[in-house]
Protein backbone atom coordinates (compact mmCIF):
# COMPACT_ATOMS: atom_id res chain seq x y z
CA UNK A 1 0.00 0.00 0.00
CA UNK A 2 0.99 3.19 0.05
CA UNK A 3 1.46 5.81 3.11
CA UNK A 4 1.32 9.06 2.31
CA UNK A 5 2.86 11.18 4.89
CA UNK A 6 1.63 14.44 5.87
CA UNK A 7 5.09 16.35 5.27
CA UNK A 8 4.73 15.24 1.55
CA UNK A 9 6.85 11.98 2.51
CA UNK A 10 5.60 8.79 0.65
CA UNK A 11 6.10 5.26 1.81
CA UNK A 12 5.42 2.19 -0.60
CA UNK A 13 4.97 -0.98 1.97
CA UNK A 14 4.02 -4.37 1.42
CA UNK A 15 1.50 -5.50 3.89
CA UNK A 16 -1.05 -8.68 4.16
CA UNK A 17 -4.66 -6.93 5.17
CA UNK A 18 -4.18 -5.15 8.83
CA UNK A 19 -6.02 -2.43 10.95
CA UNK A 20 -4.86 0.86 10.03
CA UNK A 21 -3.62 1.39 13.33
CA UNK A 22 -1.49 -1.44 13.02
CA UNK A 23 0.21 0.03 9.90
CA UNK A 24 0.85 3.37 11.68
CA UNK A 25 2.39 1.53 14.91
CA UNK A 26 4.64 -0.20 12.76
CA UNK A 27 5.84 3.38 11.12
CA UNK A 28 6.55 4.42 14.66
CA UNK A 29 3.24 7.16 14.71
CA UNK A 30 0.73 7.44 17.53
CA UNK A 31 -2.89 6.80 16.40
CA UNK A 32 -4.06 9.58 18.35
CA UNK A 33 -1.57 11.71 16.88
CA UNK A 34 -2.89 11.87 13.59
CA UNK A 35 -6.15 11.36 11.12
CA UNK A 36 -6.04 8.90 8.63
CA UNK A 37 -8.29 8.70 5.29
CA UNK A 38 -8.52 6.27 2.93
CA UNK A 39 -8.60 6.82 -0.96
CA UNK A 40 -9.64 10.20 -0.13
CA UNK A 41 -12.29 9.50 2.98
CA UNK A 42 -11.31 9.24 7.08
CA UNK A 43 -11.31 5.80 8.61
CA UNK A 44 -11.37 5.39 12.13
CA UNK A 45 -8.25 3.35 13.03
CA UNK A 46 -9.45 -0.31 12.97
CA UNK A 47 -10.10 -0.19 9.55
CA UNK A 48 -8.57 -3.27 7.73
CA UNK A 49 -6.20 -1.78 4.83
CA UNK A 50 -5.92 -3.54 2.07
CA UNK A 51 -2.45 -3.65 0.02
CA UNK A 52 -4.02 -1.57 -3.11
CA UNK A 53 -5.24 1.19 -0.46
CA UNK A 54 -3.65 4.63 -0.79
CA UNK A 55 -2.98 5.72 2.87
CA UNK A 56 -3.10 9.44 3.76
CA UNK A 57 -2.01 10.44 6.98
CA UNK A 58 -2.92 13.61 8.71
CA UNK A 59 -0.33 14.63 11.42
CA UNK A 60 -2.90 16.98 13.85
CA UNK A 61 -0.52 18.70 16.47
CA UNK A 62 -0.10 22.20 15.64
CA UNK A 63 1.49 24.85 18.19
CA UNK A 64 0.03 28.02 18.38
CA UNK B 1 -20.04 0.57 10.70
CA UNK B 2 -21.51 3.38 12.62
CA UNK B 3 -22.95 2.16 15.62
CA UNK B 4 -26.31 4.52 14.71
CA UNK B 5 -26.60 4.40 11.32
CA UNK B 6 -25.68 1.91 7.99
CA UNK B 7 -22.86 4.23 7.12
CA UNK B 8 -19.31 3.65 7.60
CA UNK B 9 -17.41 4.91 10.57
CA UNK B 10 -14.65 7.34 10.36
CA UNK B 11 -14.12 7.45 14.52
CA UNK B 12 -13.71 4.79 17.01
CA UNK B 13 -14.29 6.26 20.54
CA UNK B 14 -11.94 3.96 22.47
CA UNK B 15 -13.02 5.22 25.84
CA UNK B 16 -17.10 4.29 25.24
CA UNK B 17 -16.16 2.29 22.69
CA UNK B 18 -18.06 3.34 20.23
CA UNK B 19 -18.02 4.09 15.78
CA UNK B 20 -19.46 6.90 14.34
CA UNK B 21 -19.72 7.88 10.66
CA UNK B 22 -19.43 11.43 9.41
CA UNK B 23 -22.89 12.94 9.99
CA UNK B 24 -23.26 11.26 13.91
CA UNK B 25 -20.42 12.32 14.81
CA UNK B 26 -19.97 15.78 14.05
CA UNK B 27 -23.66 16.22 15.64
CA UNK B 28 -21.93 14.36 18.85
CA UNK B 29 -19.45 16.91 18.77
CA UNK B 30 -21.72 19.28 18.73
CA UNK B 31 -24.28 18.22 21.15
CA UNK B 32 -21.22 17.82 23.63
CA UNK B 33 -20.03 21.42 23.43
CA UNK B 34 -23.66 23.05 23.78
CA UNK B 35 -24.16 21.00 26.87
CA UNK B 36 -20.52 21.91 28.25
CA UNK B 37 -21.51 25.67 27.56
CA UNK B 38 -25.09 25.25 29.23
CA UNK B 39 -24.27 22.86 32.24
CA UNK B 40 -21.26 25.31 33.31
CA UNK B 41 -23.17 28.15 32.29
CA UNK B 42 -20.64 29.67 30.32
CA UNK B 43 -22.61 32.10 27.93
CA UNK B 44 -25.59 33.39 29.37
CA UNK B 45 -28.39 35.95 27.57
CA UNK B 46 -26.61 39.50 26.91
CA UNK B 47 -23.30 38.28 26.45
CA UNK B 48 -21.11 39.38 24.09
CA UNK B 49 -18.15 36.90 23.38
CA UNK B 50 -14.88 37.82 22.52
CA UNK B 51 -13.11 34.23 20.62
CA UNK B 52 -9.76 34.16 20.51
CA UNK B 53 -9.10 33.25 17.02
CA UNK B 54 -5.11 32.43 16.28
CA UNK B 55 -6.35 30.83 13.08
CA UNK B 56 -5.42 27.32 14.19
CA UNK B 57 -7.21 24.17 14.31
CA UNK B 58 -8.72 24.61 18.54
CA UNK B 59 -9.86 28.36 17.78
CA UNK B 60 -11.26 28.04 14.28
CA UNK B 61 -13.37 25.15 15.76
CA UNK B 62 -14.20 27.09 18.48
CA UNK B 63 -15.63 29.75 16.06
CA UNK B 64 -17.60 27.79 14.04
CA UNK B 65 -19.39 25.52 17.01
CA UNK B 66 -20.21 28.86 18.98
CA UNK B 67 -21.48 30.72 15.80
CA UNK B 68 -23.79 27.45 15.14
CA UNK B 69 -24.61 27.45 18.81
CA UNK B 70 -25.26 31.58 18.59
CA UNK B 71 -26.37 32.47 15.23
CA UNK B 72 -26.07 36.29 14.14
CA UNK B 73 -28.78 38.29 15.53
CA UNK B 74 -29.81 36.40 18.84
CA UNK B 75 -29.50 37.63 21.91
CA UNK B 76 -25.68 36.57 22.70
CA UNK B 77 -22.84 38.43 20.19
CA UNK B 78 -19.71 36.61 18.98
CA UNK B 79 -16.35 38.74 18.03
CA UNK B 80 -13.57 37.71 17.14
CA UNK B 81 -10.03 38.43 18.35
CA UNK B 82 -6.72 37.76 16.62
CA UNK B 83 -3.05 38.38 18.34
CA UNK B 84 -0.04 38.73 16.11
CA UNK B 85 3.06 38.16 18.25
CA UNK B 86 4.67 38.74 15.44
CA UNK B 87 6.66 35.34 14.85
CA UNK B 88 8.15 35.69 10.85
CA UNK B 89 6.99 32.92 8.84
CA UNK B 90 4.70 31.37 10.40
CA UNK B 91 1.95 34.14 12.10
CA UNK B 92 1.00 35.55 8.85
CA UNK B 93 -0.76 32.96 7.40
CA UNK B 94 -2.58 31.73 10.64
CA UNK B 95 -4.15 35.80 10.99
CA UNK B 96 -4.78 35.22 7.18
CA UNK B 97 -6.67 31.93 7.81
CA UNK B 98 -8.40 33.69 11.05
CA UNK B 99 -9.59 36.76 8.55
CA UNK B 100 -10.63 34.02 5.92
CA UNK B 101 -13.17 32.59 8.45
CA UNK B 102 -14.29 35.05 10.36
CA UNK B 103 -15.38 36.75 7.12
CA UNK B 104 -17.07 33.82 5.48
CA UNK B 105 -18.78 33.18 9.15
CA UNK B 106 -19.86 36.95 9.51
CA UNK B 107 -18.31 37.54 12.55
CA UNK B 108 -17.26 40.89 13.21
CA UNK B 109 -12.91 40.30 13.70
CA UNK B 110 -10.27 42.39 15.48
CA UNK B 111 -6.62 41.92 15.53
CA UNK B 112 -4.02 43.50 17.71
CA UNK B 113 -0.04 43.01 17.43
CA UNK B 114 2.74 42.93 19.67
CA UNK B 115 4.43 45.78 18.86
CA UNK B 116 1.14 47.90 19.19
CA UNK B 117 0.98 47.13 22.60
CA UNK B 118 4.59 45.55 23.68
CA UNK B 119 6.65 48.03 21.50
CA UNK B 120 8.25 45.20 19.37
CA UNK B 121 7.59 41.88 18.09
CA UNK B 122 8.06 38.37 19.95
CA UNK B 123 10.75 37.50 17.30
CA UNK B 124 12.78 40.89 18.93
CA UNK B 125 11.86 39.84 22.60
CA UNK B 126 12.89 36.99 21.89
CA UNK B 127 16.87 37.05 20.50
CA UNK B 128 19.13 34.82 22.70
CA UNK B 129 15.87 33.75 24.90
CA UNK B 130 14.47 31.16 22.71
CA UNK B 131 14.00 28.60 25.01
CA UNK B 132 11.92 31.42 26.94
CA UNK B 133 9.80 31.57 23.73
CA UNK B 134 6.55 29.78 25.59
CA UNK B 135 6.39 31.45 28.72
CA UNK B 136 7.28 35.06 27.68
CA UNK B 137 4.77 34.54 24.73
CA UNK B 138 2.38 33.19 26.74
CA UNK B 139 2.19 35.84 29.44
CA UNK B 140 2.19 38.56 26.61
CA UNK B 141 -0.47 36.98 24.74
CA UNK B 142 -2.80 36.49 28.10
CA UNK B 143 -2.39 39.95 28.64
CA UNK B 144 -2.96 41.27 25.06
CA UNK B 145 -5.94 38.90 24.73
CA UNK B 146 -7.39 40.68 28.08
CA UNK B 147 -6.92 44.49 26.00
CA UNK B 148 -8.44 43.53 23.01
CA UNK B 149 -11.34 41.69 24.58
CA UNK B 150 -11.85 44.57 27.00
CA UNK B 151 -11.44 46.81 24.11
CA UNK B 152 -14.81 44.88 22.11
CA UNK B 153 -16.70 45.28 25.19
CA UNK B 154 -16.85 41.33 25.61
CA UNK B 155 -18.01 40.07 29.03
CA UNK B 156 -17.01 37.12 27.89
CA UNK B 157 -13.35 35.64 26.32
CA UNK B 158 -13.48 32.40 25.29
CA UNK B 159 -10.28 29.96 23.90
CA UNK B 160 -10.08 27.02 22.04
CA UNK B 161 -8.00 24.95 24.70
CA UNK B 162 -8.48 21.05 23.88
CA UNK B 163 -8.63 18.36 26.17
CA UNK B 164 -5.21 17.54 25.57
CA UNK B 165 -4.26 21.16 25.94
CA UNK B 166 -6.07 21.27 29.72
CA UNK B 167 -4.56 17.29 30.74
CA UNK B 168 -0.88 18.60 29.54
CA UNK B 169 -1.61 21.54 31.83
CA UNK B 170 -3.03 19.68 34.26
CA UNK B 171 0.29 17.53 34.48
CA UNK B 172 2.92 20.65 33.71
CA UNK B 173 1.40 22.45 36.66
CA UNK B 174 1.99 19.42 38.95
CA UNK B 175 5.57 18.80 37.58
CA UNK B 176 6.65 22.01 38.66
CA UNK B 177 4.52 21.46 42.09
CA UNK B 178 2.45 25.38 41.14
CA UNK B 179 -0.52 24.22 42.97
CA UNK B 180 -2.06 28.00 42.46
CA UNK B 181 -1.76 27.74 39.10
CA UNK B 182 -3.23 23.99 38.88
CA UNK B 183 -6.42 25.12 40.79
CA UNK B 184 -7.00 28.48 39.24
CA UNK B 185 -10.25 28.98 37.74
CA UNK B 186 -10.25 31.34 35.44
CA UNK B 187 -13.57 31.14 34.35
CA UNK B 188 -15.17 33.24 37.50
CA UNK B 189 -14.33 36.38 38.50
CA UNK B 190 -15.62 37.16 41.76
CA UNK B 191 -13.46 40.56 41.81
CA UNK B 192 -14.80 42.04 38.89
CA UNK B 193 -11.32 42.74 37.70
CA UNK B 194 -11.32 40.12 34.90
CA UNK B 195 -13.12 39.03 31.71
CA UNK B 196 -13.96 35.26 32.67
CA UNK B 197 -12.46 32.96 30.12
CA UNK B 198 -14.40 29.94 28.68
CA UNK B 199 -13.41 26.97 27.46
CA UNK B 200 -15.90 24.72 25.66
CA UNK B 201 -13.60 22.92 23.99
CA UNK B 202 -12.17 21.04 27.14
CA UNK B 203 -13.78 18.11 27.00
CA UNK B 204 -13.13 17.42 23.25
CA UNK B 205 -9.61 15.57 22.13
CA UNK B 206 -7.04 17.31 19.74
CA UNK B 207 -8.04 14.28 17.16
CA UNK B 208 -11.86 14.87 17.03
CA UNK B 209 -11.41 17.93 16.59
CA UNK B 210 -9.10 17.60 13.51
CA UNK B 211 -11.88 15.01 12.50
CA UNK B 212 -14.57 17.56 12.71
CA UNK B 213 -12.75 20.42 10.87
CA UNK B 214 -11.82 18.16 8.33
CA UNK B 215 -15.36 16.80 7.86
CA UNK B 216 -16.78 20.39 8.05
CA UNK B 217 -14.14 21.45 5.24
CA UNK B 218 -12.69 23.95 7.23
CA UNK B 219 -8.87 22.05 7.68
CA UNK B 220 -6.50 24.32 7.03
CA UNK B 221 -2.60 22.85 6.25
CA UNK B 222 -0.60 25.68 8.47
CA UNK B 223 3.35 26.17 9.25
CA UNK B 224 4.22 25.26 12.87
CA UNK B 225 5.06 27.23 15.46
CA UNK B 226 8.68 27.84 15.39
CA UNK B 227 9.33 28.20 19.53
CA UNK B 228 7.68 24.91 19.62
CA UNK B 229 10.75 22.82 19.36
CA UNK B 230 11.66 24.78 23.24
CA UNK B 231 8.76 24.06 24.46
CA UNK B 232 8.29 21.76 27.84
CA UNK B 233 4.67 21.01 26.68
CA UNK B 234 5.73 19.42 23.40
CA UNK B 235 7.71 16.85 25.62
CA UNK B 236 4.62 16.29 27.80
CA UNK B 237 2.24 16.27 24.82
CA UNK B 238 4.09 12.88 23.44
CA UNK B 239 4.20 11.45 26.62
CA UNK B 240 0.72 12.31 27.88
CA UNK B 241 -0.84 11.20 24.27
CA UNK B 242 1.57 7.73 24.78
CA UNK B 243 -0.54 7.31 28.16
CA UNK B 244 -3.97 7.86 26.71
CA UNK B 245 -3.24 5.47 23.67
CA UNK B 246 -2.36 2.57 26.33
CA UNK B 247 -4.53 3.08 28.96
CA UNK B 248 -7.83 4.73 27.23
CA UNK B 249 -9.36 8.00 29.63
CA UNK B 250 -6.04 9.06 31.56
CA UNK B 251 -6.73 12.60 29.78
CA UNK B 252 -10.19 12.55 31.25
CA UNK B 253 -8.98 11.27 34.58
CA UNK B 254 -6.42 14.20 34.94
CA UNK B 255 -8.90 16.12 34.69
CA UNK B 256 -11.49 14.76 36.72
CA UNK B 257 -8.22 15.09 39.37
CA UNK B 258 -7.78 18.36 38.68
CA UNK B 259 -11.62 19.18 39.65
CA UNK B 260 -11.32 17.24 42.66
CA UNK B 261 -8.26 19.14 43.99
CA UNK B 262 -10.01 22.40 43.07
CA UNK B 263 -13.09 21.50 44.61
CA UNK B 264 -10.66 20.38 47.91
CA UNK B 265 -8.93 23.76 47.67
CA UNK B 266 -11.49 26.21 47.74
CA UNK B 267 -11.59 27.47 51.02
CA UNK B 268 -8.40 27.48 51.33
CA UNK B 269 -5.16 30.43 50.56
CA UNK B 270 -3.24 28.85 47.96
CA UNK B 271 -2.78 32.33 46.48
CA UNK B 272 -1.46 35.28 47.67
CA UNK B 273 -4.78 38.07 47.78
CA UNK B 274 -5.00 40.14 44.59
CA UNK B 275 -2.85 43.77 44.41
CA UNK B 276 -2.95 46.09 41.93
CA UNK B 277 0.25 46.48 39.71
CA UNK B 278 1.84 49.95 40.49
CA UNK B 279 2.72 50.51 37.03
CA UNK B 280 -0.14 49.04 35.16
CA UNK B 281 -3.03 49.29 37.48
CA UNK B 282 -3.38 45.61 36.74
CA UNK B 283 -4.59 43.15 39.22
CA UNK B 284 -1.27 41.23 40.34
CA UNK B 285 -0.52 39.41 43.08
CA UNK B 286 2.65 41.28 43.79
CA UNK B 287 3.71 45.15 43.59
CA UNK B 288 4.23 44.38 39.58
CA UNK B 289 2.34 42.23 37.51
CA UNK B 290 3.63 39.60 35.38
CA UNK B 291 3.69 41.25 31.94
CA UNK B 292 5.11 44.76 33.41
CA UNK B 293 8.20 42.40 35.37
CA UNK B 294 8.52 40.61 32.17
CA UNK B 295 9.02 43.75 29.58
CA UNK B 296 11.06 45.68 32.74
CA UNK B 297 13.69 42.03 32.54
CA UNK B 298 13.18 42.47 28.38
CA UNK B 299 14.37 46.01 29.11
CA UNK B 300 10.96 47.77 28.04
Amino acid sequence: MKLILSDRDERIIVHSPAPVEQVLLEAGINPLEVVVSRNGNLISEDTIVESEDVIRVIRIAHGG
Amino acid sequence: MCSRCTEPAVVYQRNVDRHLCGVHFTADIERRVADRVKTRRMIVPGDRVAVALSGGKDSTALLLLLSQLFPVGQDVQLVAITIDEGIAGYREATVHAAEHHASRLGIEHHCISFPDLFGNSLDVFLEGRETQACSICGILRRKALAVAARGTGATKLATGHNLDDEAQSVLMNVFRGDLPRLIRNSGVDSSGKFIPRIKPLSLISEKEIATYLILKNAWNILPECPYTRFALRREVRSMLSGFEYKHPGTMLHLMESKEKIEHSCACSEVSAPLRTCRTCGDPSSGDLCQVCLLLQSLGR
